[in-house]
């Protein structure tokens, strides 16, 4: 009896430990749940809905998506998109691993460069456009001003189409590559020095112990930096849009600014936004998987 | 006799409904004057501790500071209180939208797109009769009647007029007289002469609007919509790709400011502050503008007349006041529309923030501003001269934003050269017909 009871008492106290950490959980779970997967749930199902007025919805089928699909601007979106995110990841990348090493080599003053490094991040994009709008600007702009002073003519950063893109390439790099930067160097923390040294005695140099162990042993903070920055060049839109409204002639108009023309714009129409937004989400979530996939193969080898 | 006794019962009984009735809601007969309206003591018994939202947005700042005083005003004149949302014109729409279709619409909101709203509008004419509308300009209140009732459902708020305004400054430098007439080549000519004069940045600026460049096509004498819901734009295609090559040859040669134009995408934008700065001479905008320019210019500045070519005159727009059947205080929130639209209170806002009256009792009475007059004199008589083909567009309320907003994306193609003026005027024409096309769906 005593035993029973004694059992009985343990697995009570062992289904209370069961229950505690996800009683701990719950309410970040909750708002995970309500404002994030509750939401996407939602608007996976309005993109088969259409209205003018966000409060009257009709079933549509796929209608948005063929709209979507048929849309004559939509092609120079998925350029401009595929271009920018390109160009963005391939250049975070590198820039932010040469900012790393060389900010992981600092014997001075090691906690300023790093929050500089980090400062972009903390600004609002708004803020980011505004700036660079009057940094890049074509009569004015203190970019210019050096242009001209060194000899050269007065570029419309944002007038010229292929300006434009190089212009919210480099904005968006300026923003986060402080950011992935200080990823990597906790990354590059994180490597033995015992490695290091034993390649320093076996004569390696500077180049080699960078390009055969420094950056194979950096691969899965990479992997993580290469998501990020995919996942950030997709979701790009604010400072674009205050830098460059999706100009000069729908240059820089990326697919996130795209969705929320058609979602919010007027009349608003949160299926045809929501349908473009399901596209979105399918492209990142490939892209990422594939990332992933390949990822986890190299590691494999 | 016993009939006779119940008709007479019935008559009273009915008289005293209908009499208590408007009593109690203070609502005027047909053929009352609403211009002075006051607030029954039911009214205001009802009303004290109520809260109403007025979501508004201001091209200057004496407009915002009017507002205000007004607010407190109507607030001790009512008990009531209302909440002014300040918002910025260049969302005024999209956070309008998402606002009704979340279910948080405001009750009362100053707007310039009216059309977007009809479904979801206040009948001012259930608090106002039916001869509301007649207290205001009539081809202003032609944007804000239903559909279908034609009952009116917001008030005209303020007419405004497109026109130049001139660095007076400049003009002297470059030895130029003060135009009292003159056409688009003299315009030109004398933008370039004081730019050179002034060595400033450009010589014209116009707002990016499509509304403001419908100034230019109908001097030319071109139109895209008419009163009949018809699109008219074949009939004056190749006057209105001579107006648009106009414009768009002083962008494309970096006489006016390109970078604000096509450097800016879908947003709207207003080199109001280029003008400001001294950095151009003439600025093709609107009266909207010149309290701003007023309160910030460091030099001196004139609206002068419009230039003539076919037709002279402005190109017609203006503000709206519009009360929603969502809101909670309906007849609080309707009262708030009909005081603002009061003459006392307009000739208030008109004189303050140099606004043009849209109530017919105003205009034949006339504005006398503190400052200013001869500007204003300007607007007004450019508002006479406009042809009444300038006000066919509004007959299609809904469909104004996008029209003016493809024809702007069509003028950033052609300064950037990608298609010719011709070009551009081709697909304007097919846009309008598709458009009109939806009206009949």
């Amino acid at each position: 009896m005593l035993i029973k009871k004694a059992g009985r008492r343990g697995s009570s106290v062992s289904w209370s430990r069961r229950l505690v950490p996800y009683l701990f959980v719950a309410p970040n779970l909750a708002i995970f749940l309500t404002f994030i997967i509750w939401p996407a749930i939602r608007g996976f199902w309005i993109s088969f809905f259409d209205s003018n007025d966000g409060v009257h919805f009709k079933y549509v089928g796929n209608a948005n998506f063929k709209e979507i699909l048929h849309d004559p601007t939509i092609s120079q979106v998925a350029r401009n998109t595929i271009t920018y995110v390109f160009f963005y990841v391939v250049l975070a990348i590198t820039i932010s691993i040469a900012l790393a090493l060389v900010v992981n080599e600092q014997k001075f003053a090691k906690g300023f460069f790093r929050a500089i490094l980090f400062m972009p991040v903390m600004l609002s994009p708004v803020v980011v456009g505004l700036i660079w709008s009057d940094i890049v600007d074509r009569k004015h702009g203190p970019l210019n001003a050096a242009i001209k002073f060194l000899g050269g003519g007065a570029p419309g950063w944002l007038v010229d189409t292929n300006l434009g893109m190089v212009t919210v390439v480099f904005v968006g790099l300026w923003v986060h590559v402080g950011f992935y930067s200080i990823i990597l160097l906790a990354g590059l923390q994180g490597i033995d020095r015992s490695v290091l040294e034993a390649a320093s005695i076996d004569g390696a140099s500077r180049m080699q112990t960078i390009r055969q162990i420094i950056l194979p042993l950096l691969k899965p903070t990479t992997l993580v930096i290469i998501i990020l920055a995919t996942i950030h060049g997709f979701q790009s839109f604010d400072f674009i849009y205050t830098l460059t409204g999706g100009g000069p002639l729908g240059a820089t108009t990326l697919i996130v600014q795209y969705i929320y023309e058609r979602a919010f714009g007027v009349p608003i129409r949160y299926g045809l936004g929501s349908a473009a937004g399901v596209i979105l989400f399918l492209v990142i979530f490939a892209f990422t998987a594939l990332n992933f996939i390949a990822g986890r193969r190299r590691n494999a080898v | 006799m016993k009939i006779k006794s119940l008709r007479s019962k019935l008559a009273i009984s009915s008289s005293l409904v209908l009499v208590a009735g408007l009593v109690a809601t203070g609502l005027p007969s047909a053929h009352a004057d609403t211009s002075t309206l006051k607030p029954t003591a039911a009214q205001l018994a009802a009303w004290k501790g109520k809260t109403i939202t007025y979501y508004f947005y201001h091209d200057s700042q004496a407009e915002l500071d009017t507002t205000n005083a007004m607010i407190t005003d109507f607030q001790n004149l009512t008990g009531a209180t209302v909440k002014l949302d300040d918002v910025p014109y260049t969302t005024l729409d999209q956070q309008l939208q998402a606002r009704i279709a979340a279910g948080n619409t405001p009750d009362v909101a100053r707007l310039n797109n009216p059309g977007l709203y009809q479904n979801v509008a206040l009948d001012l004419e259930t608090y106002f009769g039916r001869t509301y509308k007649s207290e205001f300009l009539k081809g202003s209140t032609l944007q804000v009647q239903d559909p279908k009732t034609t009952h009116l459902i917001g008030l005209p708020y303020d007419l405004s007029v497109n026109g130049p305004i001139i660095n007076v400054d400049l003009f002297k430098k470059a030895g130029i007289a003060i135009p009292t007439s003159w056409n688009w080549a003299t315009l030109i000519a004398n933008a370039k002469k004081a730019q050179a004069a002034g060595g400033t940045d450009y010589a014209f600026a116009m707002d990016k609007s499509g509304h403001r460049f419908s100034t230019v096509m109908s001097q030319f004498g071109a139109f895209m919509v008419d009163k009949n819901q018809k699109n008219v734009l074949p009939t004056s295609q190749h006057r209105a790709a001579k107006a648009l090559k106009l414009i768009t040859d002083l962008y494309a040669a970096d006489l006016a400011p390109r970078d604000l134009w096509v450097g800016t995408g879908t947003k709207y934008s207003s080199p109001v502050n280029v003008f400001i700065a001294g950095a151009v001479p003439v600025f093709f905008s609107g009266n909207f503008n010149l309290a701003t320019i007023n309160a910030n210019a460091k030099f001196n500045f004139a609206v002068v007349p419009n230039p003539k070519e076919l037709n002279g005159g402005g190109w017609p727009g203006g503000k709206f006041l519009m009360a929603f059947k969502a809101s909670k205080n309906a007849d609080l929130a309707a009262y708030f529309t009909n005081w603002l639209a009061q003459p006392a209170q307009m000739e208030r806002m008109d004189k303050a923030a140099f606004w043009l009256p849209t109530r017919n009792d105003l205009v034949a009475k006339g504005i006398t501003y503190s400052s200013r007059q001869t500007d204003m004199n300007n607007y007004l008589a450019d508002a006479a001269a406009t042809p009444s083909a300038a006000y066919g567009i509004q007959s299609v309320p809904t469909l104004t934003g996008s029209i003016y907003n493809n024809l702007r994306d069509l003028m950033t193609l052609v300064m950037t050269k990608k298609i010719t003026a011709d070009q551009a005027i081709a697909t304007q024409i097919s846009f309008i017909d598709t458009q009109l096309a939806t009206l009949k769906k």
